[in-house]
């Protein structure tokens, strides 16, 4: 086990120990005291499952779980393993049934995730079987307690577990409520495996700086940029974050030239020949043309122009995991607004123009950093000390956020943290 | 189906064309393996399936195709690699006003700039392909990504 004790340096979090993003042990201990814990995971959205009987296989932590339908309506989720013998249940990774089946013994759960059905539970020819005493009541699916919000399904394996709401918090129900506000329609999945340390990537999602440095793309078309109207927010408790952007409210010139006067760019910026990707069709009147809503511990949102999407991350190791992406519309989209979304959608994900980098960036993180995992990242753009919200994205303060709370989770905060 | 040789070679032509300029690195080269009125998408088996529009690459046109080798030369950052296409045979499934419907398979290997290799992605190309001159083009290329949860990142045209 890593020495947590001397995880922080400081008690503001502006250093993190690289031992975070390569320890065994600190991975166990994430799985129980986080994604076992006081928190609310999202785990996909209802209109995955739209009929009764519908599923879908998603994971919280590195524990394989089901969400399903059932025939009243209401929405289950439990681990997807057969409480017999601990045989992985679904193996579909999305489907419709009217019953879960082990394949392994037949064993039998309802969709909401109770045991009614042991073959020959009595035996038979009056030989063996179950004892008298087995009840099958007791032996139904590990369940998890979900709730349903604006058709986003989350799940906690804790009975403690704050009300959503609450957990969710006002900011965060602004702007994913925003992005949820009516029906939505599914346009596609991507997928992603990084050979990286998840809190990297949540590390990245709350991380304004990088955006136009490492995305050329975004400095280009001015979908992001640190000399426009921007900033990073969190809730009460610094656990989620929204970073915003007002694309358009910078010139295009006078950010050319700082960028160039601090040798970002030192080449020709390239013309596009079909604009349309760059393209913002207004959807709110406040105007925020790119949003990045991070929902600890395993959720991010994206408004990116008029590219939607739900962001899941499943941990696999200490040097791996998995991003599912949703992207999505509205019902009531015409065929064009469809087609304009997924045009969008070439921005984001493995292939995205702007986000493929990322994928590089964590791993040569991990990499870099697994030789020397005493040594300690440094993050005090945005200033030190107090944890607060700042209208600028020449900021990593967010970060500092997600590991306070991340430390409080684990057990580990430093004495006299700054929460 | 059967279709007479010379159908057949421009078709397997430019199936290995294609393929090894992307190895080679000579993306000009591989734009002009389209039709100016083309189509290119890059699409996950499951999206294919279920019959969802989102892709990794989605290029309605050629314009949008041209910006994405753009794109990747002048400010896409990403693991540094050389590709290895492995294709199949192809299978000419119809022949209509001078397009031929094709289907392949392929494997591609990627290795590092220090010389490891690994498996990258299987799938299966969906062509249209328009055999009416010798140097026969794509008039739609569907690649169907078997590896959809992508290893790392996906750059380089498939």
């Amino acid at each position: 086990m890593a020495d947590l004790d001397a995880a922080w340096p400081r008690n503001d979090y502006s250093r993190v120990r690289y031992d975070l993003f390569h320890d065994s042990d600190v991975f166990e201990r994430e799985q129980d005291r986080i994604f076992r814990g006081p928190v609310w995971s999202v785990l996909g959205l209802e209109t995955e499952i739209p009929n009764p009987g519908d599923f879908r296989v998603t994971a919280v932590g590195t524990t394989p779980v089901v969400f399903n339908r059932d025939q009243s309506g209401a929405v289950h989720a439990f681990v997807n393993r057969c409480a017999h013998r601990g045989a992985e249940l679904v193996r579909e990774p999305y489907g419709n049934c009217k019953d879960h089946t082990c394949i392994y013994h037949a064993w039998c759960y309802t969709l909401q995730g109770d045991l009614i059905g042991v073959p020959f539970q009595r035996g038979a020819n009056g030989r063996g079987g179950m004892p008298p005493d087995f009840d099958l009541r007791e032996h139904g699916l590990q369940k998890l307690r979900v709730a349903v919000w604006k058709g986003v399904v989350f799940g906690t394996f804790t009975e403690a577990t704050e009300p959503l709401p609450t957990y969710l918090g006002p900011l965060m129900i602004e702007h994913i409520g925003e992005l949820v506000d009516r029906p939505v329609k599914i346009l596609g999945y991507q997928r992603q495996r990084v050979f990286a340390n998840w809190k990297l990537y949540l590390e990245n999602v709350r991380d304004g700086y990088h955006a136009s440095l490492l995305h050329e793309f975004n400095r280009t078309f001015g979908l992001s940029r640190l000399t426009q109207i921007s900033g990073g927010h969190m809730d009460d408790r610094h656990r989620h974050s929204l970073l915003f952007q007002y694309a358009g409210s910078d010139d295009d010139q006078a950010a050319r030239q700082a960028y160039a006067r601090d040798r970002v760019q030192r080449g020709e910026y390239m013309t596009l020949k079909d604009t349309a990707i760059v393209r913002y069709v207004k959807e709110h009147p406040h105007g925020i043309t790119t949003r990045i809503i991070s929902v600890f511990p395993n959720a991010v949102f994206h408004q990116i122009y008029n590219c939607l999407g739900l962001r899941t991350i499943r941990p696999i190791d200490p040097g791996q995991f998995e991003i599912v992406f949703i992207l999505f519309g509205y019902e009531d989209d015409d065929e064009a607004m469809t087609g304009h979304r997924v045009n969008q959608a070439n921005m984001v994900g493995p292939s995205g123009l702007i986000s493929m980098e990322d994928g590089e960036a964590l791993e040569l993180v991990q990499r870099a950093t697994a030789p020397d995992r005493d040594a300690y990242g440094m993050y005090e753009m945005g200033g030190t000390g107090t944890i607060r919200n700042l209208d600028t994205r020449v900021n990593e303060v967010p970060i500092r956020g997600f590991w306070s709370y991340y430390s409080e989770l684990m057990g580990i905060e430093p004495a006299g943290a700054v929460r | 189906m059967t279709v007479d040789l010379e159908t057949k070679s421009r078709v397997d032509c430019l199936l290995t064309d294609s393929a090894m300029f992307i190895d080679r690195d000579e993306l000009s080269a591989w734009l002009d393996c389209f039709e100016d009125d083309s189509r290119y998408v890059v699409i996950p088996r499951e999206n294919r399936a279920r019959d969802y529009p989102v892709a990794l690459i989605h290029c309605d046109n050629k314009a949008r195709l041209h910006d994405r080798v753009t794109c990747l030369r002048h400010a896409n950052k990403f693991n540094p690699h050389f590709d290895r296409h492995i294709l199949s045979t192809a299978r000419i499934l119809s022949l209509e006003d001078g397009v031929a419907a094709v289907e392949s398979n392929f494997m591609i290997v990627q290795t590092t700039k220090t010389g490891e290799s690994k498996l990258f992605c299987a799938g299966c190309y969906e062509d249209r392909i328009n055999v009416t001159s010798p140097r026969a083009r794509f008039r739609e290329r569907i690649v169907v990504l078997d590896t959809f949860s992508i290893p790392t990142l996906l750059a380089t045209p498939i």
